[in-house]
């Protein structure tokens, strides 16, 4: 790797991108406000050939640019990964490939790293359709409710790092969205920061349902990364235990029916039922125990805290 | 023998300096070799700037600094992991544990102990709140576990560094390493200790709910007594079913002759979901075996490391 860089600029290019030399002079003028000591790493996720030649283009002119282009569909988080291994500049800054922010904010959180770790931007005043806050609001009521935290915009690509933070947290696949609340849980200083929304992103935005339901999932995720990796026997073991103690009072009620009223056991549905959930509850539990037995055999490779500094 | 001393501090600012000052008093006059780890457990107040402080005047202490709360049993693996020397004792820092007591300790590691265990006989706290919850925790730790130690949640205690070392610490496992070890095979010895009233702040870490401590405990008793063998542990758990599955069966067979009483699809399906669930559990323990047989922490090697200690006395 050459010289180290004051900046690492970081811009995934995945489905959806704007005018490509148009924001990156865009780009470039709000980040010199700040530094002129900065490279950009394009990371283009899948293949993306217009978007390549535009680039090389831009290369060729001068700029400092590199370009990462991953083999296949990989998911944002993972070509952030991939580009926080190629690079080693002191601060690290991601930007979405397309108009999210003002340009020209991206020095207030650039600043911000005086003192956090890490700087994400909140888009305020939303200058969105009513359509598009609603989803946003929901989407975060939700998160934060079941998180047990307090961040207002996941969906903005606009965040500030310091190396360390980009080292120490792992992500990958999808859960770029989350890189702020994983590294929050980790102890790191996140903060954000209001900033400008861009103009021109102000469409209604209707996703497929899938795409709701994705977000979903990934809630739960995140949800159980951040609550259960080190004892999934409390989390599988509540879910089978009351599995299994519904069943039980239903094997109950049904044993009290057929002992002292006299109804029938052998044709009754709910008999199913209630075996059917005595037998999952065990399962469950016996997942659990699995888990443990993972993280048990692992258990030298996990580090649980984060040391900041020994004196 | 050299020693190391790990305490756990969670805004515990006032605390700080008289715990310095008492742990150097008790252990100076000993003449061994000693360090201190404080770890810094990401106290929100002056703690760590308190402790640094100290340790810029006094090489044998070291702060460990989390960047932020990760709870006790990571502040004392984080202590016992940058520990250097052969002895190991780990204590409170709220001052209810007195380290006047760490001779105790020291002579019975000397007698030949992997870990001694405090006791606080005369237990300084709440009745209800702490002191009640905490002997049903004790007695049913001891019945599981078949270790009869009268106080787990003590946390003056003094282990053997390759003993401690060698036990995984996460969660709030903390609690159970007297019991885990003593099933792996070590010596542990439990002696009676001295206990005050808290001098200054409140109290941070609470007794854990029953429920968390009686997950804990059978994922121990598991790990402990069926780790090496997950397919023996899950085989016997699947017994139950596949008996009912033969139960149900033979009664299916004495309905289908006789014909009458009741539905045979409910009593086929029945038999269905027993036989099922009883080869689950069965692929489940040899799930089990496969994760033990990859990963590369294994029981018998605490049994062993406890043996060789024997061998070199």
């Amino acid at each position: 790797m050459d010289e180290q860089k004051e900046l690492a600029v970081i811009v995934p290019v995945s489905e959806r991108y704007d005018n490509v030399i148009g924001l990156y002079n865009d780009y470039k003028a709000g980040i010199e406000l700040y530094t002129k000591d900065y490279e950009f790493i394009y990371v283009l996720d899948g293949d993306f050939p217009d978007v390549e030649k535009l680039l090389e283009k831009l290369y060729q002119d001068g700029e400092p640019i590199k370009i990462i282009r991953l083999s296949k569909w990989f998911g944002e988080a993972t070509a952030l990964t991939a580009a926080f291994k190629k690079t080693n500049g002191k601060n690290i800054l991601t930007l979405p490939s397309y108009y999210q922010i003002e340009p020209s904010e991206i020095i207030k959180l650039l600043e911000r790293l005086n003192e956090a770790d890490m700087a994400v931007a909140w888009r305020w005043p939303r200058k969105d359709s009513a359509f598009n806050k609603l989803q946003a609001k929901v989407f975060h009521s939700i998160f934060n409710s079941i998180i047990d935290d307090d961040f207002h915009d996941l969906g903005c690509g606009v965040r500030a790092l310091r190396r360390k933070v980009a080292d120490e947290v792992p992500v990958y696949g999808d859960q770029h969205r989350f890189f702020p609340v994983l590294a929050s849980r980790r102890g790191f200083r996140v903060e954000e920061v209001k900033v400008e929304q861009s103009q021109r992103e102000t469409k209604t935005r209707l996703y497929k349902p899938g795409v709701y339901l994705r977000r979903l999932l990934d809630i739960l995720t995140v949800f159980f990364l951040a609550k259960f990796t080190k004892k999934p026997l409390r989390f599988f073991g509540l879910i089978g235990s009351a599995t299994f103690a519904l069943g039980g009072l239903l094997l109950i009620y049904l044993l009290i029916e057929r002992i002292f009223l006299g109804v029938d056991l052998g044709d009754r549905p709910l008999l199913l039922l209630a075996s059917l959930l005595v037998v999952l509850g065990v399962q469950i539990f016996a997942i659990g125990l699995i888990g443990e037995l993972i993280i048990f055999t692992h258990a030298k490779d996990i580090k649980e805290y984060t040391i900041e500094e020994i004196v | 023998m050299d020693l190391s001393i790990v305490v756990p501090l969670y805004n515990e600012e006032e605390s700080v300096k008289p715990l310095y000052d008492a742990i150097t008093h008790a252990v100076t006059p000993l003449g061994i070799a000693y360090e201190i780890l404080f770890v810094d457990d990401g106290s929100k107040d002056k703690t760590f700037e308190t402790a640094k402080s100290i340790a810029r005047e006094d090489k044998r202490l070291r702060v460990i600094k989390f960047r932020r709360n990760y709870g006790q049993t990571p502040a004392m693996a984080a202590g016992i992991d940058k520990a250097k020397n052969e002895i190991i004792i780990t204590m409170d820092g709220d001052l209810q544990n007195d380290p006047s007591d760490i001779p105790l300790f020291l002579d019975k590691i000397e007698e030949g102990y992997d870990i001694v265990v405090g006791w606080r006989h005369k237990r300084q706290d709440k009745l209800i709140t702490r002191k009640i919850p905490s002997k049903i925790a004790n007695w049913i730790i001891g019945k599981v576990t078949g270790v009869p130690i009268k106080d787990n949640g003590c946390s003056l205690k003094a282990y053997k560094a390759d003993v401690i070392k060698s036990v995984p610490l996460y969660s709030e496992m903390h609690r159970f390493i007297p019991a885990m070890a003593s099933l792996a095979g070590s010596n542990v010895a439990e002696i009676k200790v001295k206990h005050h009233a808290r001098k200054f702040g409140v109290s941070k870490y609470g007794l854990s709910r029953i429920y968390k401590v009686l997950l804990d405990l059978l994922t121990i008793k598991t790990i402990v007594s069926f780790t090496s063998r997950p397919m023996l542990w899950f085989s016997i758990l699947a017994i139950p079913f596949l008996l009912l599955s033969a139960i149900t069966l033979l009664i299916f067979v004495l309905m289908f002759f006789s014909e009458g009483i009741g539905s045979l699809v409910i009593m086929a399906s029945l038999i269905i979901i027993f036989t099922a669930s009883g080869f689950f559990l069965i692929m489940g323990g040899a799930l089990g075996e496969l994760i033990y047989k990859t990963g590369d922490m294994k029981v018998h090697e605490l049994a062993l490391l406890t043996i060789k200690d024997i061998k070199n006395q």
